[in-house]
Order: C-alpha cells, then sequence, then structure tokens
C-alpha cells in the first residue's frame, strides 16, 4: 500500500511543485530532491528482502470487467531501474536548480520532470500490462512537454513533436501488442503471463505480438531505424538530456525486452529481431557518434550504442549476456549521467558545447573536470571503473554466443573502440590540451552543478572497487528476475588472464587510433558526402517523407469528396445505398421470385398512373417555374385518387388537403423565386439522371420483391378487434392516431409546431 | 395493380432523386415534393392494396369484417403526409431566404466554408 | 405511470413553449433572462432524470417508450450537453446581436427531441423523435445572420436531412413490410425465430436505417455536410451538434441495432465494421490538414462517430458501459472545447484558425490548462475520462472478435494525438500576434471549469471507484 501511496504522492507534489519553486526559490532543487531521495531509502531498504528472492506484489482490483487491476510487482529488475530512476532523479533535481536558476518557467520544469519520475517509476513498478501502457505513453507525453520545454525555438518544439510521434507511434504498436499478448495468455497480469511462456510462444498470436511490442520498444530505445528521435531530442535542456535520454526513458524498452523476455525470449523470432535490431543499433551508433561537435549530440549517439549493446545482449539471452546487460545498464546509468551534467556545466561556464572551441578548462574546472574523467574511464572501458567490468563481461558473453562468436566479438570490439575515442572527444579533450576559449574568468560552477556529475562518475568507480558493497547484489537479483531464476552475479575487476582481457587492451589501443584520427576520419566522411546521403536516404527522411505523405493523402479525400457540391454529396449517399441494398438484392433474391406477376389493374386506374406519369415528366423537364407547380399538384392528387380508390379515404382527404395547400403556398411565393434555370451541362444532366434512374429501379425492384410475399400483419388484427370496444371509434385509422398511438400524432403535431415555428422564425429574422 | 404502382413510386423516386441533383435551389422544391409523394405512395403500396375496403367498422358490428385495408399503414402515411408538408414549407421559406442573403440560385456556388 | 417516460421531454418542450411565449410579451433587452429560463428547465428536465433513475425498466404508452438504464444516461449526457452549450451560447449571441428567446426556445425543443430518442422503443417514435430534433437544428444552424455560410450550412443540411429522413421512413415501411411489426423489441422477438424469406426485407430496411441513423450520426460516406455545416453554423451549435445530436444519433443506434436488430447481428455487423473504419480513417485523416478549428472539430466528431459504431459491434451487455460512458466523455470534451472555442469570437467577428489561437493560453492560463485537458481527453490520453472510455469501447470490440478493427482505432488515436494536439501547441507555445480578446464570460468559464472537473472526476475518481455499473 505505501507503494501506491509514494506513487500517487509522487504525482500530487508535481502538481504542487510550480507552487513550491514560488515559495522556496533558491533552494526548492534540493528540497524537492528529498523526495526522490526518500524513494531511494525505500527502494534500497526493499533490497534485502528482494535479493533473497521474495519480491513484492501488491494486487488491487481496479477496473475488474476489463481485467485491469492496479497491481505492483516489484523484483530484483524493478529495483535496479527504480533506484537508478530514484537516485538519479534527486541529483537532477538539485542540478536543475542550478542549470535553470534564471529560467522564468522552472516551476513548470519541476511539475514536468516530476510527472515524469512518477510515471518512470510506475512504469518499472507496476504489474499489469495495460497500466504498463498508461504509464509509458505518460513518459512520452512528459518527455514531449520537457523537450520542448524551450518552446520558443522552432526546433526544440519540432524535436518534441518527433519524439512523441516516434515513440508514441511505437506505444501504439506497443498497446496493440500487449494487447494481443493478453489474449494469447488470458491475462492481463505480468506475474502470471511470465508463468506461462510455453503458452504464449505457442499462440498464433505469438509473432504479431512480438513484432509489435519490438516495434514498441525499439523506437523507445531508439533503436535503429528509429534512432533519430534522440540526438534530435538533445533540443531538451541538458538535466532532462542526462537523465530521461540516457538513464531512464530510453531504458524502457529495454527494461520492457528484459521484463518479457521469460515470457517471449528463446524463439528464432526473438533472436533474430531484437539481437540483430542491437547489433545494428550498437555499431551504427557509436560509428554516428564520432561525427558531430555538439557535445550533447556526440553523447545521444553514444547512448544510442549502448542501448543498442544492451538490446543485442538481451536478444541473446543466456545467463552471461543478462549478467553483461544488467551490468553495462547500471554503469552506463553512471556514467552517460554524469557526462551529460557536465556538457550542461560546461555550457553554462563557458556558453558552448562545440568540442572544437573547448579546450584546457581542466585548470581552472578541477571539480567539473575530474567528474568527466571519471565518467570518461568508466565510458572507455577502463580500469578500475564498472564500464570495464561490464565490457569485459559482453566480451565473454559475445565470445560464448551459440551463433557467429567471433562475428558477434569483432562487432563489439568495433564499437567498444569507437566509445572509447568518444570518451576521449567528451571526457578528456575539453580539459586538457591548449586552452581554445579564453579561461581567465572560468571556474567550476556552484555545488549543485558539480555535486551530481560528481557523485555519479565517483559511483562508477567506487562501485567497481568494491562491487560486494551494491553492485554485485542488485546485479544478481535483476538478473534472477530476468533469468526467472536465481543466479547468483559475482562482479570482479579482476578476471584473470583470459581472452577479454586480450580484447580490452585491444579496443583501447584501437579506440586511441580512432581518437587521434579522428579529423582524418571526418574529412574522409565529408568528401563522401555521407551527411547529404543520410539527409537524402536515412530515416529521419523517412518519418519527413510520412509525415508529408499523410498531408497529401488528406489533400487529396478534401478535393474528391469534400467538395462542398451539394449534389456530390447526395450522389455519395445515393451510391452508397444502391451499393448495400441493391448486392443484397442480388445476392439473395432469385429473379424468378418476382417475376410474371398478374397485373390485374382496371383502366381507370392505369388512366390516373399514366396522368401521374406524364405529370413527373413534365415536372422535371419544364422550364416554366408555375408549370412544374402545377405538374407536382397534379402528382399529388393522383396519389390522392389512389388512396381514394383502395381504401383509404382519410388519407385521400388529408392528401387533397395538403396538395391543395401546398400548391397555393408555392403560387404565391413562385414568383419571389429565381427562374428555373439550367446551370449544368448536357453531361452532367444526362449522369445525373442515370444514378437516379438506377436509383428508382432499385426502389421498384425492391418493392416487387416485398410484394413477392403476403404480408403478415401482426398488429392490424388487434386494431381490428379493438377499435370499437376498447376506444369506441368506428373509424379504425382515426382511433390508431388519437388512442392506440397518440404518441405518434403528438410527435407529429409538435413537429408540425416545430416546423410552423421554423418558417415564422425564419420569416422575422428577415423582416428585422 | 401493385406491380403497377411499384413502377411508378420508382418513376418519382428517380425524377425526385433527378431534381434534387440539380444546381438550380428552386427545383430542390419541386424534388422535394415528388420524394415525398413517392414515399407515402411507397408505404401505402407496401402495405398491400384492398380495393374499396376501408378500415371502417360497419355499423352495428363489433370488429372489423376481413377484408378489410391495413389501418396501420394509413396511420403511418397521415403521419408522414403532414410532416411531408411542414417540409415542404419550411424548404420553400428557407430557400427563399438563402437566395436573398446568399444572392445566388446556383447551389455550386455555396461552399464559401469549402476554401482550401 | 405510461406517460413517466416521457417527462424529461415533456418538461423542455414545455418549457421551449413558454420561452417563446415569455419571448412575444419580453422587454428589449432582458434577452439574457431568457437563458437563465432555458437553463433553469433544463435543470429541472436534469432533475426529473435523476428521479426517473431510481425506477426500474418503466414501458409505456403501448410499448412505444421505454425507460431504462440506456435512457438514464443518454438523456443525461443529452442534457448535460443542452446545459453547457446554454452557458457558452449567452455572450456569443449578445455579442452578434443576434441574442432572441427563440434561439433558446430550439435549443430546448431540439434536446426534447433527442429526449425521445433515447427512450424510444418503436421505429415510429424513432422518426418522429428524428423529425423533432432536426428541425429545430436545421433553424439554429441558419442562426448566425445574416452570414452567407450559415445559411448554407443550414440549407444543405435540412436538404440533406430530409433526404436521410426519407431513407428512414423507407426503411420502417421494410422492416414493417417484412415483419408486420414496428415495435423494436417484438421485432428482436420475431427475429429470433427467423423466417429466411422476410429476413432480407429485414436487412435491406436496417442498411437504410443505417443510411439515414448514419447520416446524423456523421459516418463516412454519410458525414459529407459534417464539415460544411459545422463550420457554418453558430460556434455554441456547432458544440451541441457535435455532442448531443452525436449522442441522440447514437442513441438511435443502439436503439435500433441492439434492441431491434441485435438477434441479427451478424447480418448487419459487416458493414458496421467497415462504416466504422472508414469512419475512424478519413475522420482522423482528414483532420490533420484542417487549418480551422471548428472544421478540425467536424471531422473529429465524424472520427469520434466511427469509435462508437465500433462499440456497437461488441456485444451489448459489455459494450453498452463503453458506448454510454465514451458518449458522457466525448460530449463533456467536446463541450468544454467549444467553450474555449466561443471566447475566440469578439465583437469584430470570430477567428477560428489556428494561427488566432496562438499564445492564447499565455493570458489565460486557466483556459489553456482546460483545452489540453479536453483534448487529451480526445486523444485518449490517461487519466482523462477519454482514455478509459476508449478503452472500454476497445475492448469491448475486441472480446466481440474485431481484432483488425480495434488495431485500426488504436492507430487512428495515435494520428489524432497530431491534430488535437496541435491546437493546444498553438496556444501554449505559440508566439501570439498583438490582438484583444474578451475576457471570457462567467457563463463560458464556467462551462470550461465543469466540462474540466468532470473530464478528470470521470476519468480517475468514477472508475477508480469499480467503474460503471451500468
Amino acid at each position: 500500500m505505501s507503494l501506491i501511496l509514494a506513487l500517487v504522492l509522487t504525482f500530487v507534489l508535481a502538481a504542487m511543485a510550480p507552487r513550491l519553486h514560488g515559495l522556496l526559490r533558491e533552494a526548492s532543487g534540493w528540497v524537492l530532491a528529498l523526495w526522490p531521495l526518500a524513494w531511494t531509502i525505500y527502494l534500497g531498504g526493499l533490497t534485502g528482502r528482494i535479493t533473497q528472492g521474495d519480491p513484492l506484489y501488491i494486487r488491487y482490483p481496479w477496473m475488474p470487467q476489463l481485467g485491469v487491476s492496479l497491481s505492483f510487482y516489484v523484483d530484483g529488475l524493478g529495483l535496479l531501474f527504480g533506484l537508478l530512476i530514484s537516485g538519479i532523479g534527486a541529483l537532477v533535481l538539485i542540478y536543475s536548480g542550478g542549470y535553470l536558476k534564471k529560467h522564468r518557467h522552472l516551476g513548470r520544469f519541476y511539475l514536468f520532470i516530476l510527472s515524469f519520475m512518477g510515471s518512470m517509476l510506475g512504469l518499472v513498478l507496476t504489474g499489469n500490462l495495460i497500466a504498463l501502457f498508461v504509464f509509458w505513453e505518460l513518459t512520452s507525453l512528459s518527455s514531449y512537454f520537457l523537450i520542448g520545454f524551450e518552446h520558443e525555438r522552432e526546433e526544440a518544439r519540432q524535436a518534441a513533436l518527433q519524439a512523441l510521434l516516434v515513440t508514441g507511434i511505437g506505444g501504439l504498436a506497443l498497446l496493440a501488442g500487449l494487447l494481443l499478448l493478453g489474449e494469447a495468455g488470458g491475462t492481463l497480469e505480468l506475474t502470471v503471463l511470465l508463468e506461462r511462456g510455453e503458452a504464449l510462444r505457442a499462440s498464433p498470436y505469438y509473432l504479431p505480438a512480438l513484432i509489435l511490442i519490438l516495434v514498441g520498444a525499439f523506437t523507445k530505445s531508439a533503436q535503429v531505424p528509429f534512432h533519430f528521435w534522440l540526438p534530435n531530442a538533445m533540443e531538451a535542456p541538458t538535466p532532462v538530456s542526462a537523465y530521461l535520454h540516457s538513464a531512464t526513458m530510453v531504458k524502457a524498452g529495454v527494461y520492457l525486452l528484459a521484463r518479457l523476455s521469460p515470457a517471449l525470449g528463446g524463439t528464432a523470432a526473438w533472436q533474430i529481431g531484437v539481437t540483430g535490431g542491437g547489433l545494428a543499433t550498437m555499431v551504427l551508433g557509436a560509428i554516428m557518434a564520432l561525427g558531430p561537435s555538439d557535445l550533447k549530440r556526440i553523447l545521444a549517439y553514444s547512448t544510442v550504442s549502448t542501448l543498442g549493446a544492451l538490446t543485442f545482449l538481451l536478444g541473446l539471452g543466456t545467463p552471461l549476456a543478462v549478467k553483461a546487460a544488467m551490468t553495462l545498464l547500471l554503469a552506463h546509468a553512471l556514467y552517460k549521467g554524469a557526462l551529460f551534467l557536465v556538457a550542461g556545466a560546461v555550457d553554462h561556464e563557458t556558453g558552448t558545447r562545440d568540442v572544437w572551441k573547448l579546450g584546457g578548462l581542466g585548470p581552472s574546472m578541477p571539480i567539473t573536470a575530474t567528474a568527466a574523467g571519471m565518467a570518461a574511464l568508466s565510458m572507455a572501458g577502463l580500469p578500475p571503473s564498472l564500464g570495464f567490468i561490464s565490457k569485459e563481461l559482453l566480451y565473454e558473453a559475445q565470445l560464448h554466443a551459440l551463433h557467429l562468436p567471433a562475428l558477434l566479438a569483432g562487432a563489439g570490439v568495433l564499437a567498444s573502440a569507437l566509445l572509447v575515442a568518444v570518451a576521449g572527444v567528451v571526457g578528456l579533450r575539453p580539459f586538457f590540451g591548449h586552452p581554445v576559449h579564453r579561461t581567465g574568468h572560468l571556474h567550476d560552477p556552484p555545488p549543485s552543478l558539480w555535486l551530481g556529475p560528481l557523485l555519479l562518475g565517483g559511483a562508477g568507480i567506487a562501485l567497481a572497487i568494491a562491487p560486494d558493497m551494491a553492485a554485485s547484489p542488485l546485479t544478481t537479483a535483476a538478473v534472477s528476475a530476468v533469468l526467472g531464476k536465481p543466479t547468483v552475479v559475482e562482479l570482479r575487476l579482476w578476471h584473470g588472464l583470459n581472452p577479454s582481457l586480450a580484447l580490452s587492451a585491444l579496443t583501447v589501443l584501437a579506440g586511441a587510433g580512432l581518437y587521434a584520427a579522428q579529423p582524418f576520419l571526418l574529412d574522409i566522411a565529408a568528401r563522401a558526402r555521407l551527411k547529404e546521403w543520410a539527409a537524402r536516404w536515412g530515416p529521419q527522411r523517412g518519418y519527413e517523407r510520412m509525415l508529408q505523405g499523410l498531408n497529401a493523402l488528406a489533400t487529396t479525400q478534401t478535393r474528391l469528396l469534400q467538395s462542398g457540391f451539394l449534389r456530390f454529396y447526395l450522389m455519395i449517399i445515393i451510391l452508397t445505398t444502391i451499393a448495400l441494398v441493391g448486392s443484397t438484392i442480388a445476392i439473395r433474391e432469385p429473379l424468378s421470385r418476382w417475376m410474371g406477376r398478374i397485373v390485374d389493374a382496371r383502366p381507370y386506374e392505369l388512366m390516373i398512373v399514366v396522368l401521374m406519369g406524364l405529370a413527373t415528366l413534365m415536372a422535371v423537364l419544364t422550364s416554366s417555374r408555375l408549370a412544374a407547380v402545377a405538374a407536382l399538384g397534379i402528382v399529388g392528387y393522383g396519389v390522392a385518387l389512389l388512396y381514394m380508390l383502395f381504401g383509404a379515404p382519410d388519407l385521400a382527404m388529408t392528401q387533397f388537403a395538403v396538395e391543395t395547400l401546398t400548391v397555393i403556398l408555392l403560387v404565391l411565393v413562385v414568383y419571389r423565386l429565381p427562374r428555373f434555370t439550367r446551370l449544368s451541362g448536357r453531361p452532367a444532366r444526362l449522369r445525373d439522371a442515370a444514378l437516379a434512374l438506377a436509383a428508382g429501379g432499385m426502389m421498384t425492384a425492391l418493392m416487387l420483391m416485398v410484394l413477392s410475399a403476403p404480408l403478415k400483419s401482426r398488429l392490424a388484427p388487434f386494431f381490428a378487434a379493438n377499435s370499437l370496444t376498447l376506444a369506441k371509434g368506428r373509424n379504425v385509422v382515426n382511433v390508431i392516431l388519437v388512442d392506440f398511438r397518440a404518441l405518434d400524432t403528438l410527435g407529429e403535431i409538435t413537429v408540425l409546431a416545430v416546423a410552423a415555428i421554423g418558417v415564422y422564425a425564419l420569416l422575422k429574422l428577415r423582416m428585422e | 395493380m401493385d406491380m403497377v404502382l411499384a413502377i411508378v413510386v420508382g418513376g418519382l423516386y428517380a425524377a425526385g432523386l433527378y431534381m434534387m441533383m440539380r444546381r438550380s435551389i428552386v427545383k430542390l422544391i419541386i424534388g422535394l415534393g415528388l420524394l415525398s409523394h413517392a414515399s407515402n405512395l411507397l408505404i401505402f403500396t407496401l402495405g398491400r392494396l384492398m380495393r374499396g375496403r376501408p378500415p371502417l367498422i360497419a355499423p352495428g358490428a363489433e370488429a372489423l369484417a376481413e377484408p378489410y385495408a391495413d389501418p396501420l399503414p394509413q396511420a403511418l402515411i397521415l403521419t408522414a403526409i403532414v410532416i411531408g408538408f411542414g417540409v415542404q414549407a419550411f424548404a420553400v421559406v428557407l430557400i427563399k431566404r438563402v437566395y436573398q442573403i446568399v444572392g445566388t440560385d446556383d447551389l455550386d456556388q455555396m461552399k464559401s466554408t469549402d476554401e482550401l | 405511470m405510461a406517460w413517466l417516460p416521457l417527462l424529461p421531454t415533456l418538461i423542455l418542450t414545455a418549457g421551449a413553449l413558454l420561452l417563446l411565449l415569455a419571448e412575444a410579451f419580453r422587454r428589449p433587452g432582458s434577452a439574457a433572462g431568457m437563458a437563465w429560463g432555458a437553463l433553469w428547465i433544463t435543470a429541472l428536465g436534469t432533475g426529473a432524470t435523476g428521479v426517473l433513475a431510481t425506477w426500474g425498466p418503466l414501458e409505456g404508452i403501448y410499448r412505444m417508450v421505454l425507460w431504462d438504464r440506456g435512457a438514464f444516461w443518454l438523456s443525461l449526457t443529452i442534457l448535460v450537453g443542452t446545459g453547457i452549450a446554454i452557458l457558452f451560447s449567452q455572450r456569443y449571441l449578445a455579442d452578434r446581436g443576434i441574442e432572441r428567446g427563440e434561439y433558446y426556445a430550439f435549443l430546448l425543443l431540439a434536446a426534447g427531441g433527442m429526449l425521445l430518442m433515447a427512450v424510444a422503443a418503436d421505429l415510429l417514435v424513432v422518426f418522429l423523435a428524428l423529425e423533432w430534433l432536426s428541425f429545430p437544428l436545421y433553424i439554429l444552424a441558419g442562426f448566425a445572420r445574416p452570414q452567407p455560410e450559415s445559411e448554407e450550412a443550414a440549407l444543405k443540411y435540412f436538404l440533406l436531412g430530409a433526404f436521410a429522413s426519407a431513407f428512414l421512413v423507407f426503411g420502417i415501411a421494410l422492416i414493417f413490410a417484412g415483419t408486420g411489426l414496428t415495435n423494436l423489441s417484438d421485432l428482436a422477438a420475431w427475429l429470433r425465430r427467423p423466417d429466411p424469406g422476410a429476413q432480407s426485407l429485414v436487412w435491406i430496411g436496417g442498411a437504410l436505417l443505417l443510411v439515414a441513423l448514419g447520416f446524423k450520426a456523421a459516418a463516412v460516406p454519410f458525414h459529407l455536410w459534417t464539415p460544411d455545416v459545422y463550420e457554418g453554423a453558430p460556434t455554441p451549435i456547432t458544440g451541441f451538434m457535435a455532442a448531443a445530436t452525436k449522442t441522440a444519433a447514437v442513441a438511435a443506434l443502439i436503439r435500433v441495432f441492439w434492441t431491434g436488430l441485435g438477434p441479427a447481428m451478424d447480418l448487419w455487423a459487416g458493414p458496421v465494421a467497415l462504416m466504422a473504419a472508414a469512419t475512424m480513417l478519413v475522420g482522423n485523416g482528414v483532420a490533420l490538414l484542417q487549418s480551422s478549428f471548428k472544421r478540425m472539430m467536424a471531422y473529429s466528431s465524424i472520427a469520434h462517430a466511427g469509435y462508437l459504431l465500433m462499440g456497437l459491434l461488441g456485444e451489448p451487455s459489455l459494450a453498452l458501459p463503453g458506448v454510454m460512458f465514451y458518449l458522457l466523455a466525448y460530449s463533456i470534451a467536446t463541450l468544454g472545447a467549444f467553450a474555449v472555442a466561443v471566447r475566440m469570437a469578439g465583437p469584430n467577428g470570430e477567428d477560428q484558425s489556428f494561427g488566432a489561437y496562438a499564445g492564447v493560453a499565455r493570458g489565460s492560463p486557466g483556459m489553456g490548462a482546460a483545452m489540453a485537458l479536453f483534448m487529451l481527453s480526445l486523444i485518449g490520453v490517461p487519466p482523462t475520462a477519454g482514455f478509459f472510455a476508449k478503452l472500454m469501447l476497445f475492448a469491448a470490440a475486441w472480446q466481440a472478435g474485431w481484432i483488425a478493427l480495434v488495431l485500426i482505432g488504436v492507430i487512428t488515436t495515435v494520428i489524432s494525438a497530431y491534430f488535437y494536439l496541435r491546437v493546444v501547441v498553438a496556444m501554449w507555445m505559440d508566439r501570439p500576434e498583438p490582438r484583444h480578446l474578451p475576457r471570457p464570460d462567467p457563463g463560458a468559464r464556467l462551462s470550461m471549469a465543469l466540462s474540466a472537473f468532470a473530464t478528470l472526476f470521470l476519468g480517475v475518481l468514477w472508475l477508480m471507484l469499480g467503474g460503471l455499473s451500468l
């Protein structure tokens, strides 16, 4: 229960944050950080029982009809994510207070980032698929507001929208996938679903569900080819990039894959899709990280690469791979968060994030440089850092893979070597070498800005030096949760002399070479016009194309259908009706059923009918308004005569009266109306005539069909028997109108009254 | 006879629809009138024709003697005729007003809300 | 007893007539009183609905009307829509010098017809209710005189509406010709022991009813009038049509297709599914392109008709709560959005282009936040009411096996996020052009606040407390 309360309180705090900021001003970041800190302590307290294999499970029925319950499930995986979210969240809040100190919407920023924190915690702690989706979309939405936080800039708005569209569409695919999964597994409860892996993998829904879920996970975790939104999302304020776009939100996809791997993993489709996608992302992301000059964009691409590595490892799914994945997850969150925060601090002090314009900052910003150095160490995978341990494990997993170990290890070395070079670019180059910037007045930022990076960077080292303190238990719990069976993980800096270590050495050498050769490589890339090529053929272009395509489709539809021509709308209604009804007649009613019936018409009846026909023709063809009115009147009188002949005197009288009134009305106003003009051309008239005749023919056919069967009126006998006895009336029609169906009559009178009031209102409005 | 009427109703529908699809708004009034006649006659015919046997209970009788014309469709048509008249009257006034305010009798000109 | 189901209808109709009477004797300059009168009458009708809510199923007048849980929810939605529409109409009308008692009288008359539709248990009542509610709307659509657009809107709506009614009559006639019945539950009983010969008549009759009611509900391909009419009509009326008329049309669909033709569901499910898919795709797809808020909302209204049609395909006992809740959530969010839109009209005219909305939220953040909430609810983002409504509908259709349809629904929902959020983004993030807008009047503010509260309240609390137990 305390968990649900804490989650609700997070959102309450978010809602109150702008007001609190108004009260606390300068100290707001420090004070707000207490809440995620409390979360960290709370979750930390759970570590003991969870590592002993006793996960926390709370269930509270919410919408029982739909099988949606409010359930929470905290196991090792959720715990690891939860600690990262709350711990880094506390530091980021402190950082934001300093970084955005002068921003006038800082209060609003707290609102968004705390909502994000709540959603993200909910995402990793919930035990229900629907709730998971809800929190998933909420993180996308808060990310939208955070990326577009500086909404005065067009780029920020574009990037925010792009991130929302890509992750949002992915989220919807995810919803579809989760629903299929629920259908296949018969429940939306995560815990139950995880135990039904066999049945799920055998279900016919398995493949579509997997594909849809992968689309969701890949868009969120920026896997190729959906990766493009992440570098663009660097338009967000730096604390957001550190928190959402490196440490937590982008890992939601990885979380989902890890979470569902006991249920969905292990099949060939999973292997190919997840491993392949991850591998491609790992390599391409690392290559692309060398290109940009903006510190944050470089970091973004390297994040893409690491996300690829994580996905790849989960695709492999061996105990070794999962071990590597969980360690890498922890290491990456720490060092990448730190590096982003450093980038922000550097930007804050120097006013630029261009790596080529930075250099020699170390002496004037010693604390920042220390933080950057420690983080870069971890990123490059050098001892004594957590990054080193995770890279060793990565190589080990690759070397022990079932298929193509050499290829996998090669790709791993390439990506890692590139990351070594990138670590040099972001962690060393700005702080060492010749001061490019005028460094005289430069100094370390205030504590709020260096505390975060220093702690995160330091943690990456400390956890590696004393792994049994925290890193080993946490990964043990997480790995056990992902594998679905208790697994002990002991992280060690020193693994002995083994092939992994050799590969590490090779990696560092190659990385150093790449670092030195970066200007040269960039030159080659520029000559090969790689950028232009990517702009033309890359997925970003595909995204733009898709948006344009949607617009074009909508325009075409509007031009074609939404023309504003009334008769065109009529035609569509008529055509649809003909299609709906005509097809039924054709399919269901053999023609023979209503052919060849006897015509028993009498001569005088035929005369009336012929007269009506002629009058109808005249009404259509005449160019005189009066003649048309007269013809309409003749048709009406003809109808009345037919009523008279076929046993409906009341109808006949009414029809005569109404027809006379109508003709008088029309004659009165007809000369105030414009003349009949022939506006349409001959082809249009022919087309309309053909359509009208088709509709009329359909009516006739339909009637013939009805008339071929006798009518068994179920009500007439009742009226016939009871009119006099119950209602004391001999005219059954009248009795029906005023008694049995008085409501009809009341309604009819009301409608007529409304029409009359309408006519009156129209006339009155005109007179004024 | 009902087959003949089926053809008449079809013809009335065709004529009415044709008039509804004209551009000149005055023709629409005639079209509406024709359509209204068509639907009334349609209900009447579908209720089955019965020559000269109105649903009137003969003096002295307790109930209606077979055969008789079905009274229910007749009640329905009465409703329809009256509402049809309302529609017709409303149409005339509305069309007249539109003509005055918009200043054209060409329906194709009335698409000021459809500029792309 | 027999007349009890008609009580709300009668109250509103009598009230409308009273207003008309009062209008004839009213002193000039006292038009605001008419709005208050209309509001009181609506409140009285709501009260009557509330009292009736405690009654069980109640048949009346030779089983032509029926009061049940569905009738209660539909009536409530219609009455809430009417009340909110009256609230935000007053200043709009006053600003353009067209405030007169007839306006409110017609609004109440239309609502009366809609309430009749909610209790209809007979095809003839469906027809009458449709005519009843349509005439006042034809007039109201042309109320913003002397603007040509408004007149055109009225004419197009009227001509097509009269045309669609003809289909309705025809459909009823065919069903009667095939079965000899007009009562809907009798029809259902008749369908349960099928007679293959006449069943195709019922099917064709049903197809024609689908055309007519699809027209009122603005479902593709009978939706083409919607953008023209919505844009031309006075803005408060557009809101009223989008919310209350939609509710009434769906009420008719529920009555005819569930109560009446329910046993023949496999006959009409195919066409309805096609219509639902086309409606969701066209409505959401075309809404993307719009540059005017009103027109965008017209397509939004079309799109939601698609979702509602999808709900019609679910198993009634499961889907009914979904459809009811959807109507309520949709109506409230739509009316709230129109309450904001009404404010875009100053004494010097009205600009509903997105450009006009730029930066509006800076001046009035409360309004911006409310609009964001409404748009989120229309998209279906948790924790707004719209999300749970969509979830319930989708779940119902899903359980009935319409998986492809639900997936289309899900995909179009994403598309819809784009155009709904555009308004929010414009209001919050775009730079405003210097232009003077009046402060929203108390009525509009009240309707915004009420809608916003209801959108959140329905979303979070109601469902937390165990959902709708319909």
